[in-house]
């Protein structure tokens, strides 16, 4: 069963993986495809966001982390859709997968940087 | 409870605002509106937008940005969410091709589903102010409807709205969302499902109370219904759900605006204050929205890239930035918000206007 499972995704990710093989010998920044600077400004984006979160600690509230933290996961949402949002096209299956997936983003910020409930730990 | 604290305005206005109009445009479309060319309804719509569209953008920012207290309470929604929402539009403008059509897939998929929390949210409000209880079971029942109803919608948008697998979106061709061929069957068992269970809710209230349940309660489930299943077909009437779905939110947020304006400030309570308090947000907002999807976009006109595709990314930057702002300040939770949508407009024009900013400080 792990070693189906363990197929499924390499054979999920074959692709990113020939793309990777192509951008192998792309060291150089400036040989970059445009949808890896794309990537890159998005890793960046979320470093940015880790950073504000580490330097406002104790400064800010909870609410405001966790907001930082959903503004991560956007970026990293995004940046995974502009790899798969259109693999639909080539697996009808995975194209629900995508979908769900991207109500699952929207329901999750739909609580953005709304009062939480405290939690148990808090009391 | 009196006739009038079921309704925001009254029975004629609420009805018609909250979906009657809409299911009534739909109507007359499919029996009067026959032609494939929906060019004279698209340049109607485009008009209604600067009167209601856009302001409805507009009313949004404004209620976040209008004071200081907002800011400080939500600042990764003021200043951290437009800076990543720039980041995104620098991308999609430097990259058209290979950045923007997935930019613009987010918004047209998000768009939606925010239609789909409107419509939750406005059967919560329709559903207290009824005295209907919506608990954890009657939300999921109502939340699998609606949400099911927006998959639908979804899929019959692609197959009216994309041909050759693109859909034409400010002149850009954005890639139709690829889903199996059995998802719309699976939805809609799914909203069916949900509409059946929902009903039953309904039904086992009326035997309850004795009474049968205002139909504004389920006005706005309906109308979501028309607007994403039937109406989703119907090229001609999908171009003008936009206006609805704003005219439905503008109806909601002038409430609050009047609400924080005259019984908070204090000031004098009439008829006369109120139409001032009207114009003076709804013009404030018109010009907003003018700012917002024909300004903004002319700022940027230097760009070398067509101005229709510079409009196009911004609107939808604007619009994920709306998604955003109205979760954060229209949560039923917040007590200023849950009573400020109780009350009824006329409220506002007596002088014995009760404060429910403040409930806890009655009760005490």
């Amino acid at each position: 069963m792990r070693n189906t499972v363990a197929g499924i995704v390499l054979a999920m990710f074959a692709g990113s993986a020939r793309a990777a093989d192509v951008a192998a010998g792309a060291c150089d920044p400036v040989l970059a495809t445009p949808r890896e600077a794309f990537l890159a400004a998005g890793i960046a984006a979320m470093i940015a966001c880790g950073v504000t979160s580490f330097f406002l600690a104790g400064r800010v509230s909870e609410r405001t982390h966790v907001a930082l933290a959903m503004l991560v996961v956007l970026v990293g949402g995004f940046c995974l859709f502009t790899l798969f949002g259109l693999v639909g096209r080539e697996i009808p299956v995975a194209g629900s997968l995508v979908l769900l997936g991207v109500i699952g983003l929207f329901k999750l910020m739909n609580q953005f940087e709304i009062r939480r409930k405290p939690s148990r730990s808090d009391k | 409870m009196t006739t009038n604290s079921l309704y925001f305005v009254n029975w004629w206005t609420d009805t018609l605002i909250i979906g009657g109009l809409s299911i009534v445009t739909w109507v007359a479309l499919l029996a009067f509106h026959h032609s494939a060319d929906a060019q004279p309804i698209f340049w109607f719509a485009l008009v209604l937008s600067l009167v209601v569209n856009y302001p409805h953008f507009s009313a949004t920012v404004y209620r976040l940005y209008q004071s200081p207290d907002n800011i400080r309470q939500f600042p990764v929604t003021a200043w951290g969410l437009p800076l990543i929402l720039f980041g995104a539009v620098a991308a999609s403008l430097w990259q058209p091709g290979a950045i923007a059509p997935y930019f613009l897939m987010l918004f047209l998929l998000w768009s939606p589903y925010h239609y789909s929390g409107q419509t939750i949210g406005l059967t919560m409000v329709y559903a207290r102010r009824a005295g209907f209880p919506i608990g954890r079971r009657e939300r999921m029942a109502l939340s699998a409807f609606v949400f099911s109803a927006f998959v639908c919608g979804v899929i019959r948008f692609q197959q009216t709205g994309s041909s050759g697998g693109f859909t034409d979106f400010y002149g850009m061709s954005v890639p139709a969302f690829p889903l199996p061929d059995w998802t719309e069957a699976a939805a809609q068992a799914v909203m069916w499902t949900g509409a059946l269970v929902f009903v039953g809710f309904a039904f086992v209230w009326c035997f309850g109370e004795k009474r049968l349940m205002p139909p504004i309660v389920l006005l706005p489930a309906l109308t979501h219904f028309v607007w994403f299943v039937p109406g989703a077909s119907l090229k001609s009437f999908w171009i003008v759900v936009p206006f609805f779905h704003s005219l439905q939110y503008l109806l909601i947020a002038l409430v609050m605006q009047l609400k924080v304006r005259i019984d908070v400030v204090r000031g004098e309570h009439s008829w006369r204050r109120i139409g001032a308090e009207a114009r003076r947000w709804g013009s404030r907002n018109i010009l907003g929205g003018i700012l917002l999807f024909i300004g903004l976009p002319a700022a940027f006109s230097w760009l070398p890239l067509p101005l229709m595709t510079i409009a196009g990314i911004l609107a939808a930057a604007v619009n994920i930035h709306h998604f955003f702002v109205d979760g954060v300040i229209w949560k039923l939770r917040d007590t200023a918000t849950s009573s400020a949508l109780m009350m009824n407009i006329a409220e506002l024009a007596g002088p014995g206007a009760v404060d429910l900013t403040r409930p806890k400080v009655v009760e005490a």
